[in-house]
């Protein structure tokens, strides 16, 4: 499948590892990857916090490049903040064919224009939607047996629930779970699953921001996960980056991994723990997790640590 | 009719014993309401359930509860569709979060939730002279404010809230909203002192965390997250109030970031937050000393090489061309004599007009 | 003990309006509720609020409407003040910060209602009760060093002083289950009508009747209780209310043969014609088969031929309601609706002050009957009736309370209600349930006191209220305790309820003719000579409805034949 692909910002920035995991992975589920390399950052919320027309002008001129992609099927993100702020921008965008003209009156000097009906997707969802739980179980090579997986969603990528198309047939707040379950592993059920990381905040309010993200991480020690995966490089910062910061706000050792959701994949995927970035984590899995043991598969496991 | 087994929290503050679960069976039709399967259990097997309710058609707003963990009127839920997401088949009814328990269902609202909307000034300030007939204002500014006006008191959004959940102190969604329904209103005499009231506040607008939950717990559609999105468009922007917060200098600094890189650039994000928006600012004494609290994070970032010298110094960045592109929508949109805000809420969707 | 110049007993639009304006004063003033202000029944009134603002209006076309609409039983001295004062009070509304919809111009919108002869209602899309309710209570915020908030109480008696004057009230914390005698120089009711003697009703599980049956047992004339509303158009399947604003914005009742069948009615005002006479041609287009549903006890109101944006943002509260109560777009599709109980006409009788004959004790709102809707009340009077009576109530009575001393009140009547509580929390339970009672008391008004109504069911409805009322007097509950003890409240309640029912059939028997929301079948017919005039029902010695009649004021406007 061939999807104009949406890095992000913190994927190429503070989180190469995301960035660096999924073009690892990709070709091992084939995905082809176009990237879209002159498309501008998603605003993150805070752009349309400044100014709404700002960020729909903004990701409308991303869509068009997405839909200027040849042969792509559709746009992939791999980031929750992104298609939580594309989706908002997208919502307005597609609202209004009025509006939309406005937009594109901007866009017309650069030559792009964006029309409705592009499909943005977040890799968690292209995993479920277009390739199927089966098949990506089928590409288990080593599966993540004994595992016991939080997952971390973000908010952006399952609220509102209107806005990103959850609903009962497609329970895209539930897929986490079905992820780490297709991949082998186990899901571990804890109260901070769906909840928020505190990372917007961390600039107006340190202490809230951290007590956010060392409950849910506490929360999932005592539910005795061994590492959180997430979709989102921003949870990630908060989370991990940030973790030694939280213990002392929660004042509590947490110790608790968290990996990108193309690392946790590209581990049942038989991908070396290294290959996909998991020593550059601030809560090194690689020491935490003995992937010899944890990880039990067809083909032998690498080396720790890597 | 058809049969329903409800789970409901109870609670006597009499009693002297921890709160406790006890399951109800009642028959109702399915599309009934989570509150009257309550209503039958109450009225057939024990009077003693507490739950406040009144209207029954969601607009009084006694009956917040959460239902199977999410906030939600209870008569505002089917009873098939709970019981559809209830984790056992059985509905999950308990009292809702972030305030004390009274008895039951019943939580202190007083404590929590008025006291929240009492903080924000909650009246109107009426410019002067007042009038002899109404004043005149847009239509849409009154549907607009009419949006946050259409709040019940319900309590869902303040249930659930993520940052009231550490932050006690927040002033919270429903008290925002609140404060957005006069910022936003013509008519009011005060915008700039409410504005710089809730901005400078450490527990106001900046310090909600964009989390959406209140969007979400809303059965009214007051969507106070983005009225507090817009209560900072408007404290930032139009009324240039740099808060103590950050908040003003980190939007501030990301807009300007994005501008300059068309990426975002973390490595300048943070000091620029702190220290405003200037590359100098990592060497202000305000930005110098939060970044040295976050200095264990930052080394052991670096150590691992997850953020390199290179990322720090050497920010990524769009090609010049598109640079050119990115910053000649800012100066459009930005140049604009007013601001284009498209809210579907006043201007709906074309889906919905044909 | 507690004392005020004022006590006001319900925080709906006019008891939160007479607070104000007491508080206005400088007189010392509580305001006491049995749930939270904004929870109160008003904050459900939909469609807008009435007031010849426009420039080609006039109040006393506004008056002649609401007196025609009354079936000439309104009292016409009133609905003057009421009409003449209305576009002072919305523009009051307005400048207190009420979002009322403008037009292109920026001005106040009016929208269209029944029985009235031009747009003068104003609007905020169609939570109007709302708006003004909760706008209120940010006025009340505004006065919380003036006003004392005692939310969450329950009134359990009044009381009346040994002059007779009325000097106070009784009344329970239901959090804690406290109870306090509160002294005052008056005491305005202000606390709603009966509606949850009918099932199915569009009211509330609150409405009551508490202040009706209290001012009852306390001495007080209740006056045109046989005047019940229904309205024309609630949910077929549970009796929720869909505003008038959406016949007011164009939308058509349908028979099952898809004819709009108000050309047989009303040929003038079609579906905008008076409440009491819509309902009637739909409950007689049901009886004669025409009806729509699995029953055939539905018709249709269809919204499609209302502009859709102007659906999604004038209606949007009905939108909801179909959406979620009735599985209904109604943008889409018509609609089931039927008549079902809304509004009691008749109430506690009152002066054009709020004052009732018990010196001291003043009733404003649903609970009062001054009366300016007579025999059936026209759509966004009601509104205006609360806020106009409830501040005159408040100024009155604050006035009044500048001259008197504080009348005795003793503190011996809490311990009287506290053992009457007592008396129900230790009931055997061998009795019948309060719910039942409850449910037996709403289907039998609502089949035997509804539209139309004979003799024959009427006796027969007075003979079931009668057997319920001894039932309710040995009824038991489940709870014993103190904190929020709602099981006990509600024995109370039905106990309220079964005396306002009751007054409601006596009276109704009594009018032996047809007028506004009264159609008698056996009497199909308006008699002005023998019936232009208020039936009154005072509680004897013995503790039964006893009769008198008071005459109705009439200043301009003399009866007439009644067309729409």
């Amino acid at each position: 499948m061939k999807v104009a692909y949406w890095p992000g910002c913190v994927s190429r920035g503070f989180t190469p590892e995301l960035h660096g995991s999924m073009a690892k992975i990709a070709p091992l589920l084939d995905i082809e990857l176009v990237a879209l390399d002159r498309a501008s950052c998603c605003g993150a919320g805070v752009i349309a916090e400044h100014n709404p027309e700002l960020a729909d002008t903004l990701n409308a001129r991303t869509f068009a490049l997405a839909q200027q992609a040849e042969g792509t099927a559709l746009m992939m993100n791999i980031c929750s903040t992104c298609q939580g702020a594309q989706s908002e921008c997208q919502e307005r965008l597609d609202a209004s064919a009025e509006y939309r003209a406005k937009i594109n009156e901007t866009l017309a000097a650069d030559g792009l224009t964006y029309e409705t009906g592009l499909s943005n997707k977040n890799f968690l969802w292209l995993l479920v939607e277009e390739m199927g739980l089966d098949e990506l179980r089928s590409r288990v090579v080593r599966p993540l047996t004994d595992l016991r997986v939080g997952p971390f969603y973000g908010c952006y990528i399952v609220r509102p629930v209107t806005r990103l198309g959850i609903d009962d047939a497609h329970p895209r707040d539930a897929y986490l779970g079905q992820v780490i379950e297709a991949l082998g592993g186990t899901v571990t059920d804890y109260a901070g699953a769906h909840k928020c990381c505190g990372f917007p905040i961390i600039t107006m309010n340190k202490d809230a921001s951290l007590k956010q993200a060392g409950r849910h991480l506490g929360d999932a020690v005592d539910a005795g996960a061994d590492c959180l995966v997430t979709p989102c490089p921003l949870c990630h910062l908060n989370l991990d980056l940030q973790q030694p910061l939280a213990e002392r706000v929660v004042g509590r050792d947490l110790g608790m991994p968290v990996l990108h959701l193309p690392q946790l994949v590209g581990l049942a995927l038989g991908v070396s723990p290294s290959e996909l970035g998991l020593q550059r984590h601030v809560v090194k899995p690689t020491s935490v997790i003995d992937w010899t043991t944890s990880v039990v598969g067809e083909v032998g496991a690498p080396s720790a640590g890597g | 009719m058809a049969e329903f087994t409800l789970r409901l929290r109870r609670y006597d503050p009499e009693s002297g014993d921890a709160a406790y679960w006890e399951e109800h069976t009642i028959d109702l039709e399915p599309h009934r309401s989570v509150l009257e399967g309550i209503l039958q259990a109450k009225n057939r097997d024990d009077g003693s359930i507490g739950i406040r309710c009144s209207c029954r058609a969601a607009i009084c707003g006694s009956c917040g509860v959460r239902i199977n963990g999410r906030p939600d009127l209870a008569c505002h839920t089917h009873l098939d569709h709970a019981k559809k997401h209830s984790s056992d088949g059985v509905i999950e009814v308990e009292p809702m979060g972030n305030m004390p328990v009274i008895k039951d269902l019943i939580v202190d609202m007083e404590a929590v939730h008025w006291k929240k909307i009492r903080r924000v000034t909650p009246w109107l300030i009426p410019k002067q002279p007042v009038p002899e007939r109404e004043y005149v204002v847009p239509r849409e500014a009154m549907v607009d404010v009419t949006q946050s006006m259409a709040c019940i008191q319900c309590g869902a959004c303040v249930s659930d809230c993520l940052s009231m959940e550490v932050d006690p102190e927040f002033i919270g969604p429903a008290a925002l909203a609140k404060a957005y329904r006069f910022v936003g209103d013509p008519r009011d005499d005060q915008h700039f002192e409410r504005l710089q009231d809730l901005a400078e506040d450490p527990h106001g607008i900046y310090d909600c965390t964009h989390c959406f939950q209140c969007i979400d717990a809303c059965p009214k559609g007051v969507a106070p997250m983005s009225q507090i999105m817009r209560l900072r468009r408007l404290a930032g922007n139009d009324f240039a109030i740099e808060d103590r917060n950050n908040g003003e200098r980190h939007e501030a600094a990301f807009v300007s970031l994005v501008k300059q890189y068309g990426l975002l650039n973390e490595a300048e994000l943070l000091p620029r937050s702190y220290g405003g928006d200037t590359p100098l600012a990592k060497f202000k004494p305000s930005a110098a000393a939060e970044l040295t609290s976050s200095l264990p994070a930052i080394a052991k970032a670096l150590l691992r090489r997850k953020v390199t010298p290179a990322a720090v110094f050497k920010p990524h960045k769009l090609a010049p061309a598109d640079r050119a592109e990115v910053k000649r929508i800012y100066e459009t949109v930005e140049g604009r004599d007013e601001r284009v805000e498209f809210n579907i809420y006043i201007s709906g969707r074309d889906e919905d007009l044909t | 003990m507690p004392a005020h110049d004022v006590l006001i007993i319900g925080a709906g639009l006019a008891g939160q309006r007479a607070a104000l304006a007491a508080a206005e004063t400088g007189a010392s003033v509580a305001i006491m509720s049995k749930v939270h202000p904004v929870r109160s029944h008003s904050v459900a009134a939909a469609g807008g609020i009435n007031a010849a603002i426009a420039i080609d209006d006039d109040w006393t076309e506004h008056a002649y409407d609401t007196v025609k609409g009354s079936d000439f039983l309104g009292d016409q001295d009133a609905i003057e003040i009421m009409c003449s004062e209305a576009p002072g009070e919305a523009m009051h509304l307005e400048h207190i910060g009420v979002t009322f919809h403008r037009n292109d111009k920026g001005e106040l919108d009016l929208r269209a209602f029944g029985g009235a002869s031009k747009k003068r209602t104003a609007y905020v899309a169609d939570i109007t009760g709302q708006a003004i309710l909760h706008v209120l209570y940010e006025q009340l915020m505004r006065h919380h060093e003036t006003v004392d908030s005692f939310e969450e109480w329950f009134c359990t008696s009044l009381i009346r002083d040994d002059d007779g004057h009325c000097a106070g009230a009784v009344a329970r914390d239901i959090r804690s289950g406290t109870i306090e005698v509160f002294n005052a120089k008056s005491v305005i009711l202000a606390n709603g009508g009966n509606g949850q003697c009918y099932k199915p009703t569009t009211n509330a599980l609150i409405c009551t009747g508490d202040g009706i049956a209290q001012a009852y047992r306390a001495g007080a004339p209740i006056m045109d209780m046989e005047m019940v509303q229904y309205h024309p158009t609630t949910l077929a399947e549970n009796g929720f209310l869909i505003t008038e604003g959406a016949r007011g914005e164009g939308a058509h009742l349908l028979n099952s043969e898809g004819r709009r069948f108000m050309e047989d009615y009303a040929p003038n005002k079609m579906e905008l014609a008076s409440r009491d006479v819509v309902s009637r041609a739909e409950q007689t287009e049901i009886n004669e088969g025409r009806g729509v549903g699995p029953d055939g006890q539905g018709i249709y109101l269809d919204i499609t031929v209302v502009p859709r944006k102007r659906v999604l943002e004038a209606l949007r509260e009905i939108v909801n309601i179909g959406r979620d109560f009735a599985g209904t777009d109604i943008t889409r599709e018509p609609i089931m609706i039927r008549p079902g109980q809304h509004y009691i006409m008749g109430g506690v009788r009152t002066d054009v002050d709020g004052q009732t004959p018990i010196p001291g004790l003043y009733a404003a709102g649903e609970v009062a009957c001054v009366s300016v809707h007579g025999g059936n009340r026209l759509g966004a009077n009601s509104l205006l009736d609360t806020l106009i009576f409830g501040r005159r109530s408040g100024e009155h009575a604050a006035r009044r309370g500048k001259e008197l001393a504080m009348p005795k009140a003793p503190a011996t009547r809490a311990s009287e209600d506290a053992a009457q509580i007592k008396q129900i929390i230790d009931r055997p339970h061998d009795g019948r349930r309060v719910s039942e009672i409850k449910d037996e008391l709403g289907a039998t008004m609502n089949e035997f006191v509804a539209v139309y109504r004979d003799e024959d069911g009427l006796k027969k409805a007075g003979e079931i209220v009668g057997r319920l009322k001894e039932q309710a007097a040995e009824a038991y509950v489940d709870d014993r305790g103190t904190v929020f003890n709602q099981d006990v409240l509600g024995a109370l309640e039905v106990g309220y309820m079964i005396d306002c029912a009751e007054m409601t059939i006596v009276s109704a028997i009594d009018r032996k003719e047809s007028r506004g929301a009264q159609f008698r079948l056996d009497y199909p017919d308006r008699h002005d000579e023998e019936w232009l005039k208020h039936i009154n029902v005072t509680r004897s010695a013995d503790g039964e409805p006893e009769i008198s009649y008071s005459p109705v004021t009439i200043t301009q406007w003399e009866p007439e034949v009644r067309k729409y």
